[in-house]
């Protein structure tokens, strides 16, 4: 294979994850946390951008934020799903009832999706996003 | 010896299935009945998770035999399971 064989296939197989969050210093976060990977990283301010984004151009790995002004998460994801059936989404957020309540709702029309609990730090961000992409991730006790 | 394993899934959606048959199927080639496998609906048991301290789903704890063990992520590469609970594969001769 040439190189610029290579590259091109590099390119093609190259992993997009998208994450859809309002608040800056988490899509800032998310990125920072993904900058030494091979992987491709995109933000979205909101759930109506990281819809419009995900129909253009497509990804691979989607995280979501639960509460946003506008369209929230469970909105989004109920309209993504519309599109796409399989591509992995972790809705981030704090592990109590209260956020569960949608969520349970969601679940209960077959909607799938995981959960990545909040507040995630840089090492938690690689660790599940390799976990995707490259299989099952070993975790550290202190985690 | 009898193996003890917790798999912390998001509900009863079609990923969750597929973590949980994927790790049955794994318990019964390697364990034939020499397992303990509990499955938690984080959704339901949030309590449960912040104990355990998950931070995603899904992860599997290996309790017995020591040392507690933890992944998470996908399940479906069998050796790559193993390979992370640190089991040996039956009938192998151990990781090289």
């Amino acid at each position: 294979m040439s190189t610029s064989e290579s590259k091109l296939k590099a390119c093609e197989t190259k992993k997009h994850i998208l994450i859809i969050d309002d608040n800056d210093a988490v899509r800032k976060a998310f990125t920072l946390a993904l900058e030494e990977t091979p992987y491709e990283v995109d933000g979205a301010a909101s759930g109506e951008k990281g819809l419009e984004m995900y129909q253009e151009k497509g990804y691979d790995l989607i995280y979501l934020d639960l509460k946003m002004p506008g369209l929230n998460g469970t909105d989004t994801l109920r309209e993504l799903r519309k599109h796409s059936s399989d591509v992995p989404v972790y809705i981030v957020t704090a592990f109590h009832k209260e956020f569960f309540q949608e969520l349970q709702i969601l679940e209960a029309e077959g909607i799938a999706f995981d959960l990545l609990k909040k507040p995630v730090e840089s090492d938690q961000i690689l660790m599940v996003t390799q976990s995707v992409f490259e299989g099952p991730t070993v975790q550290d006790a202190g985690h | 010896m009898t193996y003890q394993l917790c798999l912390y899934v998001t509900g009863n959606t079609s990923r969750s299935q597929k973590a949980i048959n994927d790790l049955k199927k794994l318990c019964t080639e390697e364990f034939q009945d020499e397992y303990e496998l509990t499955v938690i609906d984080v959704l339901s048991q949030p309590e449960a998770a912040d104990q355990a301290n998950i931070i995603a789903t899904p992860t599997v704890i290996k309790s017995l035999p020591r040392p507690i063990l933890r992944i998470l992520g996908d399940l479906s590469d069998k050796d790559k399971v193993l390979f992370g609970l640190n089991i040996e594969p039956s009938g192998s001769d151990g990781f090289s």
